[in-house]
């Protein structure tokens, strides 16, 4: 097992992702407080920014990668989705203000999103023209100042979107945590890959 | 491959074009024979013949009369349309290729693939899947690295899904997850359909059927449902005395939750990897259904080799030996 590397996102999923492994005895070299990047106990750790994971694990630095499912369906990647970790639970959803409609016929919909390529895909079958607006953060502020109708964003308790006068208008895809692994490190590594996924608690989920 | 000067370059192509006289010498010692493919293809053809390759990708031309055409995107089907135009009951055909297919990219850029390759046509038995396998396993064997060989079936997932009564979409969602070894989402996907219990327990071990061939067939075979499942694992079965005899059981895992990368695969599939890289180097299988769009029956197999990532392995063995 020593010789796989596990690449995680920094951020929302961090603190639930080191909870999971020291729970499993993995993870104690981790300080998280520390601004080193890489650390090495049973098996070798790199923390690294959420879209980044996908990367790394789709070029085969890492084998194995801790990533949301929002991060997977935003970003094509050719890698195995191998167990879903059931934390950093949340959704997608469309918001936008009170009795708003979250369609215009014969009109074109402002989106403004994190997420333009899942934005694409989602309203590919509704028949609705829409104009995406790519932000970086802060999504809630875009209806307000009348940048765009609508947003899609990942939601976990609604609080921002209702401390901004908003509501969510339609859930559309659950997200959490996934476990991903790299298709040459599945074959080659794929004992190692299997008692890490037994450990992380695979077995339990059926 | 970016270079930094025209000399790098030009040594580059030098080694590479010994690797593939290497191949090609290989595949003429083996009784294939060259076929070139042709560069233009009908757009209409294509789309009728439907392979699951986003069309998108395509590279698009004009000729003079106004007609749409698309630059190779796949050697196979290329290669195919000729040959079956001609084809008459004839003898086995062995062929092989050293060429390139053509593929727009997310960048609006137009990438350029080098494929080497063979196709085993007319020959449906156990004599063409050993000598193809065999071939790959030796073509694999070349650069001493380590390999392993990924071998299925797309016929025993294909004909369970026959038995179920769902929606050609929620299939197509299934595959898709299967694919991806989504155990948590197949379970998900499961929970929706009314699909009797005995079919939902096969789809959610089926990530599981993998491994040495003996536990592989022992765990597939308490879980027929129709006939075409069996002569699915008969044909891995009838396999498996060449593989211990050849010794070739230990490169080789076997994994019955492969879906193929293009659909018209029907039979035994496989894809080589090397240790030092991350993406195949080879994949092939069996595609007899292919023939039946152009209104012929004819067997076939093969496999290609991906040339590119074949060169890095190359190129990055040398700079660790220097």
């Amino acid at each position: 097992m020593n010789n796989i590397t596990i690449a995680l996102a920094k951020g929302r999923l961090t603190q639930k992702s080191l909870e999971l492994f020291r729970k499993n005895g993995f993870g104690e070299s981790i300080d998280e407080k520390s601004r080193k990047l890489i650390f090495k106990d049973k098996i070798t750790y790199i923390l690294v920014k959420p879209s980044d994971v996908l990367t790394y694990v789709e070029k085969g630095v890492a084998d194995l990668g801790i990533v949301g499912k929002d991060i997977i369906l935003e970003f094509d990647s050719d890698v195995y989705e191998i167990m879903d970790l059931n934390f950093g639970k949340c959704k997608f959803s469309i918001a936008g203000f009170e009795n708003q409609k979250t369609y215009k016929e014969n009109e074109v919909l402002r989106i403004a999103s994190k997420y333009p390529n899942y934005v694409r895909k989602i309203f590919k079958d509704r028949n609705q023209k829409i104009e995406i607006i790519k932000l970086n953060g802060s999504v809630e502020l875009a209806p307000l100042l009348n940048l765009s109708d609508v947003i899609v964003d990942i939601v976990e308790t609604g609080n921002t979107i209702k401390a901004n006068g908003l509501v969510v208008l339609e859930d559309l895809t659950e997200i959490s945590a996934k476990l991903i692994a790299n298709k040459v490190s599945y074959r080659f590594k794929y004992e190692a890959i299997k008692e890490i996924e037994n450990l992380l608690g695979g077995k339990n989920n059926d | 491959m970016q270079f930094i000067n025209i000399q790098d370059e030009l040594k580059f192509t030098k080694k590479r074009r010994n690797f593939e006289r290497n191949f090609e010498k290989y595949f003429e010692e083996k009784g294939y024979l060259m076929i070139e493919p042709r560069i233009f293809q009908s757009y209409d053809y294509f789309m009728l013949s439907n392979i699951l390759l986003d069309s998108q990708k395509t590279v698009k031309i004009l000729s003079g009369n106004s007609k749409i055409l698309i630059l190779r995107p796949d050697i196979t089907m290329n290669i195919l349309e000729r040959v079956l135009n001609y084809w008459e009951d004839e003898n086995p055909l062995k062929i092989y290729y050293n060429s390139k297919i053509y593929l727009n990219k997310s960048d609006s850029t137009i990438g350029e693939y080098r494929q080497i390759g063979v196709e085993y046509l007319g020959e449906n038995s156990l004599i063409a899947d050993m000598e193809i396998i065999d071939m790959a396993i030796k073509i694999m064997e070349k650069n001493s690295e380590p390999f392993i060989l990924e071998l299925g079936t797309s016929k025993y997932i294909d004909e369970l899904f026959k038995e179920l009564n769902i929606d050609e979409n929620v299939k197509r969602n299934l595959k898709e997850l299967i694919a991806k070894k989504n155990k948590n989402g197949i379970i998900h996907l499961l929970s929706k359909e009314s699909i009797d219990d005995k079919y939902k327990k096969i789809l959610i071990n089926i990530l599981d059927f993998q491994g040495d061939i003996d536990v592989v067939i022992l765990m597939a075979e308490k879980h027929f449902m129709n006939s075409g499942m069996k002569i699915a694992i008969e044909e891995l079965k009838a396999l498996r005395d060449f593989f211990e005899t050849n010794k070739l059981k230990k490169m080789i895992h076997f994994d019955l939750s492969m879906i193929p990368d293009l659909d018209y695969y029907d039979g035994i599939i496989f894809k080589g990897y090397y240790f030092s890289s991350s993406k195949k180097i080879i994949s092939g299988g069996r595609y007899d259904r292919l023939s039946e769009k152009f209104k012929k029956k004819v067997s076939a197999i093969g496999f290609s080799i991906n040339m590119d990532e074949m060169m890095k392995v190359i190129i990055q063995k040398g700079k660790m030996n220097e």
